[in-house]
This record gives C-alpha cells, structure tokens and sequence, in this order.
C-alpha cells in the first residue's frame, strides 16, 4: 500500500513538476505564438524552428514549440490544444496545410492568424513562406543534366508526401520526359525520420543491384539528408563513377560538397530568411495590418565545390 | 480496545483495496483536478471537455482494437499500418466518387482479412505473433506507399466524406459518439457473450483451454481480425477529421494503443485488458497531452512524463497483483 502511494504521489509530483516548468504565464500584452510541426528532428525544420524561435524573442513574443515526431493526426490535436488556450498566433513549419484543414477553418473562426514556414498556403491561413520549389529544382537538375551531359541513368530518392518536395519531384519529372537520354533506374521514397541512414540503405542495396560502371550516372535527392545517406554509401563502396546532387544547403551537405565527395552540388535555401518573412508578416498582422502577400519567396542560391 | 483495533485495520484494508483497485482511475482524476486547478480559462471548459472527448477517439477505438489482441495473450504490431492502409484506401474510394458507405466499409473489411491472415500464421505455424504483425507491417507500409506514390491524398475528397470526422450532434462530436458506441459494443462482446468469455480463457491458459475443447486457433484468429478491423476503422475515422490520408497517419497510433491498454490493465481491478481500462488508459495520455500542451509544457518533457506514468502505473498493477 506504501509502495503504491508512493508511486501514484511520485505521478502527481511529475505532472506538477512539469506544469510549473510550463512557464504559462505571459506578461501583460505579451503574444503568445505556438510554433509547429512533425518534423523537428530533421535538420532544415530544425533550422527554421530555431530561426522563428530567435525571431519571435525579438519581437517580445513568446515561443511554444510543438513537435509531434512525424504524428500528423497528433499535430492536429495539438493545433487544437493550442487554440483552445487562446494563442495568439500558429506557425506551422515543414507541414502539409491540406491535413490540418480542419483545424486552420477552427482557427480562422477564433481570429487567430495561422502562418506557414515551408509549409503550403490554403484558404484560411494567413499566408506562407517558402522558396520557390520549382526554381530550386530547376537550379539543381539543370546543373545536374549539364554536369553529365544528358545522358545517363539517374536514381532518385524522394519523398513526395511533403509538398516542397512534391513541386521538386515533379520538375524531375518534367527534366527527365524532356531528356530521353536521361534514364531512371528507380525511384525510391525516402523514410521519414531517419532519411540519412534510409537513403544509405537503400543506395547501398541499388550499387550492390547495379555494379557495372555506368550503370547508375547520377542520384538526384529531393533534399539533401538523403544525399548524404547516398554519397556516404556511394564513398563507402568505392565507386568514382556517380555523382549526387542535393537541394536545401545544410552544413553537412556544404561540408561534403566542399570536400570533394560524391555530393556535388546543392541548392541553399534560405531558412532563416523565410522565418523572418513570417516574423515580419506576422508583426503586421499583429499591428491590425494586411499581409503583403499570402505565398512570398526567400531566395536561393546554387552551391557547388567552386561556388558558394 | 480489540474491537477499535479490529474496525482500523479493515478500514485500512479497505482502501488500500480501493487505492489497488483503482489507481489508475484516481490518478486519471488527480491529473484532471491539477490541470483543471492550474488552468480554468482554457482547461476546465466545456469546448475543451469536448475537444479531448474528440481526441481521444481514435486512441480509444484502436486500442480497443490492441485490448482484443492482448486478451489472447498475442501482440499485433501492425495495426498502425492498417490504421494508415485505412485512411488511404477510404480516401481513394471517396476521392474517386464512390459511395461514401462504401468508403468507411471496404477499408474494414479489407482488415478483417488481414487480421484473419496475421492470426491465422501466428495459429497455424506456431510463430511469435511479434514477428508475424511486425512483417505484416513491412508490407502493408510499402503497399499503402505504393497506393500513394508517398502523396497525402486529399483532393476530390467530399464534403460527405468529412461528415463524421468534423460534424457534431447537439454539439457532441459524431467521432466520440462513435467512440461511445464502440466502447460499449465490444464491453458487451468482451465481457457479456461466450465468445469474449472464450477469448479472456484462452489469454488466461490456451492449454487448459484447448484441452476444454475451445476452437483456440479460430478465436484468435477472430481476435486478430477484429483488432485489425477496429485499426481500420481508426484510419477511416482519422482520414474523415483530417479530410486528407497520408501514408504514415496511422503509424504513431500503435504504441499509444498498447500503452493505453496497459495503462487500461491497471484499471478497474481485472490486471487483465479490459476495454473500459483502456478507455481511462486512453484518456489519460488525452488529457495528459491536452493539458501539457495548454501549460506550454515542451513535447519532449511530454513524452518524458507520458513514459513515466505508465511505468509507474505498470509497477501499481504488480502491487495489485501481489496482493491476491
């Protein structure tokens, strides 16, 4: 009967522990923004997250960030947590809008402004930042098509159910029926979290399925986690003969690129740009102001070993 | 002086009975109160109270799904896929223009039979049904992909479609009507009819049971098969509130669903998965993550703590036991 007491007490304590630590309290006047996503384990969310986080503590708002590990169907419940307790406004980050319809209609209906970094823009929300995706893509697989000269065969690791990466995929798409001489092998979705150790497995399987020179040219990535995982597992094997291409500009990815890896190139989206678009879009908000546009661009930049 | 001695050591008994009996329960209580105490304005409202109810449903009807399962004593790990299978091929129906009835049917009777198959292999061959639902898994993951091309499905879906996931009735959400209806059906099925009498015996002893002349291999198999049919319908349900079903949806719901049945297992004095257990279970990592979320609590302490509970409510139901 102790034993249990102590335990059901050790419950309580925890729970309460926790809800102090909470910090509930905002100042008087202060704004509380709830800052969202699935994907906070991924490095470029993580990126953004912590730029919207920076810029949020400039602007004298207070920053609540929610993670729900690639849960969607938990990232509306939380959405709808986070309205229930009144805040003052939602960022949503690296998220499909089109799965949280439901809940950015709730949203709208109590004024409380819904915004999207990297996300998408759908009716109700307030507006969204993100780089041009197509243009991005077109940046990288042109430079792609030109380095091995339009012909080859081309393995791409993607990972369509986001949409950034979608409108990507879909100009791959549109590149390859427009080169013929360009053939893909496969096409392989990436596992989400974890993509860096997905696509290594999945690249070591296809080299060992493709071990003739030539057999695969190049391996385009929708992102550029994955075109780590594939140029580690390209290194690995020993193989000079593929070259890989990555879009998003994180660290590792440059790092690679810089050293001379099979990772030749990528694209640098411009994360901490977009956070600030949404800061500023959404001080004009705040201010009773209309926004200056419901889908604006931070732009990119190609980086390659010579430039960048 | 004997008889005062006496009348303190029964009342003693008696509440560490209870506290045994129902710690679960009372903790699920306590939580409710600190939370409700902590935060009135957003917490302790009706449109919240509602809002959990809503929550929670698809925790409570896949973990009954997990509870079925577990009452033969055999674990399916794929009902997040088939959670996720559900949503997809629902989506498709309706995005398709099929008939909506259509839509929320097929998806469960898709399920039956792959429940039936994993119940039917772990039966047949005698093989860990961890192992069995874990490959059944793998496949139905890479099949829900290759019906997806790896997109969220979500346009052409009607309005029809979303009817059940979004709408309400005197303004109590159809999900936790449904989740009601649900709970108390297989309450019924669990612990009112033969055949949930049958499955808690062969839980209990499949020897003995066999040895009584049971059919052990077909009620497992129809165990699997309703657990994977609940999974299903979870999927649909998610996919209706979401108006959209992605490839993965369902995925996080398993271990929630099988924490919700142990948290359940502690509940109501039975140490065994019961389905209102569950339904507190569920609750409780609802209310848990409703309230967290409302104190900015951050997610990573949220996991800490859920984890946390359960352990300590798992070491609560070894007290219990104990004490038979």
């Amino acid at each position: 009967m102790k034993k249990a007491v102590s335990v059901l007490l050790s419950i309580i304590f925890i729970i309460s522990l926790a809800a102090c630590s909470g910090g509930n309290s905002s100042k008087d006047g202060e704004k509380n923004v709830s800052i969202m996503t699935p994907f906070l384990s991924s490095v470029t969310t993580n990126e953004m997250v912590e730029a919207l986080k920076k810029q949020a503590a400039d602007h004298g708002w207070k920053a609540n960030v929610i993670d729900t590990k690639g849960d969607v169907g938990q990232l509306a419940s939380r959405m709808e947590d986070v309205i229930a307790s009144k805040t003052d406004a939602i960022i949503i980050v690296s998220t499909d809008p089109n799965q949280l319809k439901a809940q950015i209609q709730s949203a709208k209906e109590k004024n409380i402004p819904v915004m999207g970094c990297d996300a998408g823009y759908i009716e109700g929300m307030t507006m969204n930042a993100t780089s041009d995706n197509t243009e991005m893509s077109k940046m990288i697989t042109t430079h792609l098509f030109d380095t091995i000269g339009k012909k080859g065969n081309l393995v791409a690791l993607t990972y369509r159910a986001h949409p950034g990466v979608l409108k990507r995929t879909l100009f791959l798409d549109q590149m390859l029926s427009e080169n013929a001489d360009v053939k893909k092998v496969t096409e392989m979705q990436v596992e989400v979290p974890g993509p860096i150790e997905s696509a290594r497995k999945q690249m070591e399987s296809l080299l060992l399925a493709n071990k003739e020179p030539g057999s695969i040219t190049a391996v385009w990535t929708g992102w550029d986690e994955p075109a780590i995982g594939a140029a580690q597992a390209i290194e690995a094997s020993g193989r000079k003969d593929i070259v890989v291409i990555g879009i998003d500009g994180n660290s590792q990815a440059v790092e690679m690129i810089k050293k001379g890896s099979p990772l030749i190139a990528t694209v640098k989206q411009n994360f901490p740009g977009m956070a600030e678009i949404v800061a500023q879009q959404l001080d004009l908000v705040f201010q009773g102001k209309a926004v200056e546009g419901t889908e604006l661009y931070a732009p990119a930049s190609l980086i390659t070993k010579d430039q960048g | 002086m004997e008889t005062t001695k006496i009348t303190k050591s029964s009342s003693s008994i008696e509440w560490g009975k209870i506290f045994r009996s129902y710690g679960t329960v009372i903790a699920g209580v306590i939580i409710t109160i600190i939370f409700s105490v902590l935060n009135p304005d957003s917490f302790a409202t009706l449109d919240n109270a509602i809002n959990i109810s809503r929550q929670i449903s698809f925790l409570v009807i896949i973990g009954i799904g997990a509870t079925i399962v577990m009452s033969v004593s055999e674990f399916d790990l794929s009902i997040g896929a088939i959670a996720s299978l559900g949503g997809v091929i629902a989506a498709k129906i309706a995005a398709s223009g099929g008939p909506i009835w259509i839509a929320f049917l097929a998806p469960v009777l898709v399920a039956l039979v792959v429940g039936f198959i994993n119940g039917w292999i772990v039966t047949q061959f005698r093989v860990l049904s961890f192992i069995t639902t874990l490959a059944m898994s793998t496949i139905l993951g890479g099949f829900t992909f290759w019906l997806t091309g790896g997109a969220t499905i979500f346009e052409n879906i009607p309005d029809s479609f979303r009817l059940v996931g979004q709408k309400s009735l005197l303004g109590i959400p159809l999900l936790s009507i449904v989740m009601l209806l649900i709970t108390i059906l297989f309450w019924y099925v669990m612990t009112q009819t033969a055949f949930g009498r049958r499955l808690y015996a062969i839980g209990g002893n499949e020897s003995a049971s066999r040895i009584a002349g049971l059919r052990v291999k077909w009620n497992k198999n129809a165990a699997f098969a309703l657990g994977a049919a609940l999974a299903a319908l979870t999927g649909v349900l998610m996919a209706s509130r979401l108006g959209s079903a992605h490839p993965t949806a369902g995925n996080g719901l398993f271990l929630q669903a099988y924490a919700a049945a142990y948290l359940g297992m502690t509940s109501f004095k039975e140490g065994v998965p019961n389905i209102w257990g569950t339904f507190v279970g569920a609750a409780i990592i609802g209310i848990l993550a409703n309230g967290l979320t409302i104190m900015q609590v951050p997610t990573f302490m949220q996991d800490v703590i859920t984890g946390l509970i359960v352990i300590a409510a798992v070491i609560m139901q070894k007290f219990g036991r104990g004490s038979r």
